[in-house]
């Protein structure tokens, strides 16, 4: 019997003991709390409708109680003396003293003083109703709603009678891990649903209260201890399904009917024809299967002019071949003494004898014995053919000024255009020929619409002039892109010599034309 | 018979234009009501407190105590708490009309125009709830929930904690909001 009571002394010890010091933390985290408000000194609150405390911070030292000394009185009342208690708050390491008034009157002013050794250091007038500093709300629970997106959260207010009408509430929701939290007020109600959440999602919920102010005032409790909910996740309204896929299938069938209807166009659009020459070269695949040689013949060179336009990069400029050609002895030419140097200067006069126009071609005959003499003395024909053959050169230039000036010189120059063609005829005078190529290389085009395009082969004037047969009496003229229009008469001398195609009005040079680029001058000359 | 009409008819006029004071008043219970009350108090209050005029001081008025200990008014029944409100009114509203026998200005005029209204209309709000009419005293003497301030600023907050404490406590406690709960 005695046992059972001294346990139960000692239960009831444990509990009273556990409350005070719950009690105590709350009261430490009171003080703690509001001594961070900038509130005048003395600080005092009221947990409820008693426990009115106020308290005020001192520096550490001895005999604090003896040397303060708190009163207070309510109106029309006498003073009242309060024990005054220090507290060492751990988390800020600071001190306070503190004193609990035994009773408390609402709605009406209380007085209270603080005397530091008999000097008035703090003097304060308040209504209690207005510092009430609340415990938090308890029994915080938070519940997915079922809907997306949506928490239900509810609470107890603080059980204290007369003020839960006067109460205001700060419900702060947060995800869980992240410092970006909303806070929502709710004002005489103990229930919230938090709406506009991510689906699927852990948040935190904080709850604290506060009176309104009206009748009551006070500061903002201390938040709750957080609770953690998971919102529903994402719920597909069966409705916006089927109209999702309703829509999707008519897009489809709008689409097909578009496609079929354009299926031609959209058809050569993604999936066009490989293109075809058949139309530049009417009948050879039809007629001629393909066979080339014989669709050329049968079509002989209108198809191919034609064709040739087509590559071509300048616009044929026409050329007047004006000079004529004179069958006179030019071994003892005068510009004998010329230097290579003179090139240019030659190619001048070339250029004008050019434009003279190319009245007589040469004749066979002449051709034979120049070809003759070419063999008995070569270097003397080398030098002279060198030093005349640029100057007769086809070189075409629009310099007719030249022309029309010196018959001599024209009949000079006219011969001297007959040399090239012995020149080329003879291996021989291959470095005469390419010294003549060199210059013909240098020698402007009329109208600038030609460049002689045969630079690069010149550029060897001791190289061998490739002989690629003897009838290419055409050679370097077609190197400079020009296309001479010879007379039966030189066409068949030439033929005599070598084989040759020979094209009127167009040419091409098959030696080089490889090489570079085709460029081809139209030149009409006239006989 | 013509008679016997004419009175029935005159019955039924009269007693559909008749004040209303025998019909119950619908009750009042949502304290929001009482709360608009409150913040126009505050704000004459405010301007009281502001007022430095010599109007404004040294003046004597019989207030009603306002302090509330919750033990002790929770102890109390329901009639004592409405003699304690309603007697409370009483004197307010007497101290607050003897202001306009006198010279102010237009603000605090109209302060305690709004202040004499709201003492009326709250004095309606207990009428609804049931709650006893003010009974003057028969013993005479100045009643002991009484006090004296010097001040029109005094006076005004006697006002603001009257209403916030006791007549809003007798609201809240009234039985016939309260009832139907267990």
């Amino acid at each position: 019997m005695r046992k059972m009571r001294s346990d139960r002394l000692q239960f009831v010890f444990m509990l009273c003991l556990a409350f005070v010091t719950a009690g105590g933390k709350s009261f430490e985290r009171k003080v703690a709390q509001l001594l961070q408000d900038k509130t005048e000194d003395p600080k005092c609150f009221v947990e409820g409708k008693k426990d009115l405390t106020c308290f005020w911070e001192v520096e550490k030292e001895r005999n604090l109680h003896d040397r303060y000394t708190f009163m207070y009185s309510y109106e029309n009342e006498k003073k009242m003396a309060c024990v005054v208690s220090s507290l060492s708050l751990r988390a800020s390491n600071k001190t306070v003293l503190f004193c609990k008034l035994p009773q408390e009157l609402f709605f009406t002013p209380l007085n209270v003083q603080v005397f530091r050794d008999g000097q008035i250091l703090y003097n304060r007038i308040f209504n209690v109703e207005n510092v009430l500093l609340l415990d938090p709300p308890s029994n915080l629970t938070v519940m997915s709603s079922g809907k997306e997106g949506q928490l239900n959260v509810s609470w107890l207010p603080p059980p204290l009678k007369h003020m839960d009408d006067s109460m205001i509430y700060e419900v702060r929701y947060a995800v869980e891990g992240s410092h970006m939290g909303k806070v929502e007020k709710i004002k005489a109600s103990t229930t919230l649903v938090l709406r506009g959440l991510q689906s699927d999602t852990r948040y935190e919920v904080w709850v604290r209260v506060k009176l309104d102010g009206v009748a009551y005032d006070g500061y903002w409790s201390s938040w709750t201890d957080p609770v953690f909910a998971v919102t529903a996740p994402t719920d597909m309204d069966p409705l916006i399904v089927l109209l999702v896929l309703f829509i999707g299938l008519i897009l489809c069938l709008l689409s097909l009917t578009v496609i079929l209807s354009h299926h031609k166009f959209l058809l050569k659009k993604l999936w066009p024809d490989i293109p075809t020459p058949e139309h530049k070269f009417p009948g050879l695949f039809t007629v001629y299967k393909g066979d080339f040689k014989e669709w050329m013949s049968q079509n002989n060179g209108s198809m191919w002019g034609r064709s040739v336009h087509v590559y071509t990069e300048e616009l044929p400029s026409p050329v007047e071949v004006l000079s004529e050609v004179s069958l006179t002895n030019y071994s003892t030419s005068p510009r004998e003494g010329r230097k290579p140097a003179e090139k240019e200067e030659g190619s001048e006069r070339a250029d004008s004898g050019l434009m003279g126009g190319w009245r007589e071609p040469p004749h066979a005959q002449w051709l034979m014995e120049q070809l003759r003499a070419l063999q008995e003395n070569p270097e003397s024909f080398s030098q002279s053919t060198l030093l005349q053959s640029h100057d007769t050169y086809v070189a075409l230039n629009q310099n007719s000024q030249r022309v029309q000036g010196d018959t001599e010189q024209k009949v000079d120059d006219v011969f001297e255009e007959t040399l090239p063609l012995q020149t080329l005829f003879t291996t021989a005078g291959t470095s005469s020929l390419s010294a003549s190529h060199s210059d013909l290389g240098s020698l402007p085009q009329s109208s600038g619409s030609g460049r002689l395009s045969s630079q690069s082969s010149f550029e060897y004037p001791n190289h061998t002039w490739p002989p690629k047969g003897p009838g290419y009496a055409y050679m370097a003229v077609a190197d400079s892109g020009v296309s001479m229009d010879y007379s039966p008469m030189s066409s068949s001398s030439i033929a005599e010599l070598g084989k040759l195609g020979i094209y009127t009005n167009e040419y091409k040079n098959e030696i080089f034309g490889h090489k570079w680029p085709f460029s081809c001058q139209h030149i009409e000359s006239g006989y | 018979m013509q008679i016997t009409r004419l009175f029935a008819l005159l019955l039924m006029v009269l007693e559909w234009t008749c004040p209303g004071l025998s019909s119950p008043l619908r009750p009042i219970c949502d304290l929001r009501v009482l709360d608009h009350y409150i913040k126009e108090a505050w704000d004459a209050e405010a301007a009281m407190r502001a007022c430095k005029d010599d109007y404004c001081i040294a003046r004597n008025f019989t207030v009603p105590l306002t302090r509330v200990d919750f033990d002790v008014w929770d102890a109390m029944d329901i009639e004592e708490q409405a003699q304690e409100v309603q007697s409370g009114l009483h004197v307010l509203n007497e101290a607050i009309s003897s202001l306009q026998a006198f010279n102010q200005t237009d603000l605090i005029q109209s302060h305690i125009d709004a202040s004499i209204r709201n003492i009326v209309s709250i004095r309606q709000v207990l009428r609804s709830l049931s709650i006893p009419e003010y009974v003057p005293s028969t013993s005479g003497g100045e009643d002991q929930e009484t006090q004296k301030v010097s001040s029109i600023s005094e006076l005004f907050q006697v006002h603001i904690n009257f209403l916030r404490g006791k007549v809003r406590l007798l609201l809240g406690n009234a039985p016939v909001c309260h009832q139907g709960v267990s």
